[in-house]
């Protein structure tokens, strides 16, 4: 239906649609304007969407491991090309991303009043590098998107967020780039360990070149204790993005300082960055650290899961409770992750795809009632499920989703990861048990705060419910979530064929010892569980 | 025997020098020269120099020490020629505003400017310790001179003193370093002392000589590039002279006593080569650390890109010390775009300058990106590529600079950098805060754009985003132009 995408250079379209258009609003659009500024950003998001939805369709899961490829020489010098190409991890991302990019948009058009034109030029730009994060096939490249959209989003923060906007953005960029530099340290440790020859350890005398698949093949043989080093300065990098116990101290700033729109592309797609690290170099370039790090790892996830749900437990402000509940449901995803088997793998990708959509809508609604009250302190509301019905309907939805109701996404996700971690070490998932317990608890709580009740505040008797480009950007996530619920197969059959690689990489460097787990049993459970 | 014909291979710094009296007279005479004719005589002279530089490469043939091996002409030396010569144009051009409204005879200025290049020419190409030393001190001299320009302000006058008494010290401690080794090994040209060294290095009295020699020499180019410990001038400096020669020294004049130390450690005395990396490894990091650190305190922007100077210092050291082609080239590479870098940052800080010493604080730039966007734009490319961030020229410097030395070995100097670069984003975007997160004060002036200015912001803008996009060509260039390595 879609061949077409195979001509052209589809990659590269989507992630510079945005780009080129920022470009077009610095030059010919007057800050005057800004009425057909926000709507021309919001139709180049919209149609750079459009231009995404193709590779959904043409993605073949049976086919190669990387799809969509483009490769060109960009510094001879350093051998670094420009390489782009997705696997069925990346696609997924990617189609977040473009899909999040019109939510995001719609909804800043009343919340951002000032600064208009420099505030959409920094949205498309922060676009463009997260796309090229997830596209990049080059781990120089992917580098320079890495760093490149910090700077959007820093202005994002520092100038349109709340009051302590000031601090919360320099602590983002600054916790960021200390985690990116050291990781590129590592990278370059690898690139020497692969042509030349690093200090101390001898080369293995390939041509010169930062080849991500490059990396996959020699990363099992590279000496276990520069594995080790290297699987650090990755983890500092990639574990303040998630962000990971201890380094989550930059989100809650971040995020409740950012607007609106920004804590969706934060929460939507920045954190996954993270993530997306560790699935795509941690785990099958490094995997003898992994295993020899994973007490570590797990042990992190499982506090970050626990700690965030109680300190979200404790917030009073709705969106710093959105917040940690995030540093809960990524500690879940780099628990699944770590399972190290098909079934944790496959939940925790999937939870990332769902925690973008619930988590994402989750802000866009706190967004909604903060415009009408300028506050989001829960104590503030109480009875408003009279006053704005379809909002309370949907709030609900997503608060199902997010706490992990049967036919909504994040059922599957989490119980995937549960299935995952339990057939590791079953008491990982008795810890992740515990983090859905109070996940239900903390959001329950607020959702019974907000909604129910009697009416006590007088400023709360003239809400205006949803109105009609509210819904718009609402629906999708709603739908997104049923399906999911319902019907993940399509999903998993897209991360299949990455999963079963990253796992067979890991797999063959599990040290003697460990307990062999059958993955075929639990990934046969979990197509069959998903699929009710 | 000198042959005479050899004279020919100094044709541009010959005509330089010349072309700086011909500037110094006009200039004296009656009422002098204006601005405008004086900046464009000396621009016209730093390109026929340009010119020239390239005419005298073809004659040379190849890199054979001439006039009795005082001077050589390899491609090193024609790289930090070239990029000398551009810095110094880009500092005349910054440099208009200033004389203007001073009322300061430019012919005087321009031509001290210009004798100043021609002492930096002359260390690029030297080949024995001595002419270097010579060259060096034409440079330093011309340079005291501009330090003190704003003769009307105690601040630049003390800036001269400061900077005259201490570069003299220095200047002091690398003759005597020099005077040592020669009473070693019996000679000051570079090649000569390259080849008699390794049979002396340790070898009793000799070898206490030359130990003691190349530390001397050591501390001296130390000092020079303004590297801690040896950079207490700095900031003082930096602060006190007029920026436009704040930019010319931060820019072509450390170009050029990175120039001199990299030929002489790597040409002169690569037989100590395992003891100065050390040293220099140390000297890095504490220019790094100190640097950037200090810098973080600073309220004056002046004074906070002179601790960044020195920060910068540091990790151009990183390049030398590994002591390998890839490193090499690095250097030459972050050299080149440190000097865009650098001298366009400087050079929108003389655009906000109002009388004097004003507008020279952070909060002088706040609100900059409503009351002059394009110059809020061009700051904020200088800063992201001073902390080092894509897509500018500063990321590959920094990059190369860092992969060198993790193939090197040199992993815990690297972990000093990247971690210094990640501080330094502190007070660099301290900057871009103020201009696009700050409301505008009503009362700050309007910036005054001068044409020569706005053209120099401009060029080292775009070439710092080139830079950061297509480094390959530059590369190229930088990796033809090595010195053979020890």
């Amino acid at each position: 239906m879609f061949d077409w995408v195979h001509q052209v250079p589809i990659l590269s379209i989507v992630c510079y649609v945005p780009l080129i258009g920022s470009l077009f609003v610095i030059f010919f659009m007057k800050e005057a304007n800004a009425a057909s500024i926000k709507k021309f950003a919001t139709g180049v998001v919209t149609l750079d969407f459009m231009v995404s939805l193709p590779l959904w369709f043409e993605f073949d899961p049976q086919g190669e491991l990387f799809q969509f490829r483009e490769s060109f020489s960009w510094i001879e010098s350093l051998g670094v090309r420009y390489e782009f190409g997705i696997d069925g991890i990346a696609l997924l991302l990617v189609l977040l991303t473009t899909l999040l990019g019109p939510i995001a948009f719609l909804s800043s058009w009343s919340a951002i009043k000032e600064r208009q034109k420099e505030y959409y030029v920094f949205m498309l730009m922060l676009q463009t590098g997260m796309m090229g994060v997830f596209m990049a096939m080059d781990f120089f490249l992917f580098y320079v998107f890495w760093e490149v959209m910090l700077l959007p989003m820093y202005f994002l923060i520092g100038v349109w967020g709340g009051p302590r906007k000031l601090y919360a953005a320099i602590k983002f960029f600054l916790y960021t780039l200390v985690g990116s530099v050291l990781m590129l340290l590592g990278i370059l440790a690898l690139y020497f360990y692969n042509s030349s020859g690093l200090f101390g350890y001898g080369g293995l005398g390939n041509p010169k070149t930062f080849s991500i698949t490059q990396f996959h093949e020699i990363g099992a043989g590279l000496p276990p204790d520069l594995q080790f080093w290297i699987f650090l300065a990755f983890f500092v990098g990639f574990a303040i993005k998630v962000p990971m116990f201890p380094f989550h101290t930059w989100l809650p700033d971040a995020h409740v300082e950012a607007p609106t729109a920004g804590s969706v592309i934060l929460a939507g797609v920045l954190l996954k960055m993270g993530t997306y690290g560790f699935v795509r170099f941690s785990l099958p370039i490094l995997p003898q650290a992994t295993w020899e790090l994973l007490p570590w790892m797990v042990g992190l996830s499982i506090i970050g899961i626990v700690y965030g749900g109680l300190v979200a437990m404790a917030q009073k402000d709705m969106k710093k409770l959105v917040a940690y509940s995030s540093v809960s449901h990524l500690g879940f995803v780099m628990l699944g992750m770590f399972a190290l088997n098909s079934a944790g793998l496959n939940g925790s990708i999937l939870q990332m795809i769902n925690h973008g959509l619930s988590t994402g809508a989750l802000f866009l609604l706190v967004g909604v009632i903060y415009e009408r009250r300028h506050t989001r302190l829960i104590a503030d509301y109480g009875g408003i499920s009279a006053k704005m019905p379809a909002f309370a309907t949907i709030f609900l939805i997503i608060t199902m989703a997010s706490i992990g109701l049967p036919t909504l996404n994040g059922f599957v996700g989490e119980f995937t990861i549960l299935v995952g971690a339990f057939d590791r070490v079953w008491w990982w998932a008795v810890w992740g048990a515990v983090g859905i317990v109070l996940g239900a608890a903390y959001m329950l709580w607020m959702y019974q705060r907000v909604f129910f009740g009697p009416i006590t505040n007088p400023d709360n008797e003239n809400l205006e419910d949803l109105n009609g480009r509210e819904l718009l950007y609402l629906m999708p996530l709603v739908i997104l979530c049923f399906w999911i619920g319902l019907y993940p197969k399509p999903f998993f059959k897209i991360i299949e064929k990455p999963v079963d690689y990253i796992v067979g990489i890991v797999d063959a460097a599990q040290p003697a010892g460990m307990a062999l787990a059958d993955e075929a049993e639990s990934l046969h459970a979990t197509d069959e569980e998903a699929g009710h | 025997m000198i042959d005479p014909q050899e004279f020919w291979l100094l044709a541009p710094e010959i005509f330089l020098a010349v072309a700086a009296m011909l500037l110094l007279v006009a200039g004296s005479i009656g009422r002098g020269v204006r601005n405008r004719p004086a900046a464009a005589v000396a621009l016209m002279s730093l390109v026929v120099t340009a010119l020239l530089v390239l005419w005298a490469q073809g004659e040379a043939g190849g890199p054979e020490a001439f006039l009795g091996g005082m001077f050589i002409l390899d491609p090193y030396s024609i790289f930090v020629k070239l990029l000398l010569l551009i810095a110094t144009g880009l500092t005349v051009a910054i440099s208009g505003r200033f004389l203007e409204e001073g009322g300061y005879r430019p012919g005087e200025y321009y031509s001290l400017v210009l004798f100043a290049t021609t002492g930096m020419l002359f260390m690029a190409s030297g080949y024995s310790l001595l002419s270097i030393w010579i060259a060096l001190e034409l440079m330093a001299l011309s340079s005291y001179i501009l330090a003190g320009y704003f003769k009307r302000e105690g601040k630049s006058v003390e800036a001269a003193l400061k900077y005259f008494i201490l570069g003299a010290l220095s200047s002091g401690i690398l003759l005597y370093g020099i005077s040592l080794l020669y009473g070693a090994t019996g000679t000051v040209q570079i090649g000569e002392l390259a080849a008699r060294l390794p049979d002396l290095v340790g070898q009793g009295e000799a070898g206490i000589l030359i130990g003691l020699g190349w530390l001397l020499l050591a501390i001296g180019l130390f000092f020079k590039v303004a590297a801690a410990p040896f950079h207490v001038w700095t900031p003082d400096v930096y602060v006190g002279a007029p920026t436009p020669i704040t930019a010319y020294l931060a820019s072509a004049s450390k170009v050029a006593s990175f120039a001199i130390l990299i030929r002489i450690f790597y040409e002169a005395l690569p037989a100590l080569d395992a003891d100065w990396q050390l040293v220099t490894a140390l000297v890095a990091c504490l220019s790094m650390i100190w640097g950037n650190l200090a810098a973080l305190t600073q309220t004056n922007v002046k004074r906070m890109l002179a601790y960044s100077s020195i920060g910068h210092a540091g990790y151009v050291l990183i390049g030398v010390l590994c002591a390998t082609e890839d490193g090499l080239w690095a250097v030459l590479f972050y050299l080149l775009a440190y000097t865009f870098i650098t001298l366009g940052a400087f050079g929108t800080v003389i655009i906000l300058e109002q009388r004097e010493y004003a507008g020279e604080t952070y909060s002088d730039y706040a609100g900059l990106a409503r009351r002059a966007p394009a110059l809020a734009a061009a700051m904020l490319i200088f800063m992201v590529a001073l902390t080092g961030i894509p897509p500018t020229g500063g990321f590959f410097g920094k990059i190369y600079l860092f992969a060198a030395a993790v193939e090197a070995g040199w992993i815990w100097v690297a972990v000093v950098g990247v971690l210094t670069s990640a501080i330094s984003l502190f007070f660099y975007f301290g900057i871009v805060v103020q201009m696009y997160l700050k409301p505008s004060d009503d009362t700050t002036p309007k910036p005054i754009m001068a044409p020569g200015l706005v053209t120099a912001i401009t060029v080292c803008a775009v070439i710092t985003v080139l830079l950061g996009l297509f480094p390959g060509p530059v590369v190229e260039l930088a990796k033809a132009s090595l010195l053979p390595l020890p």
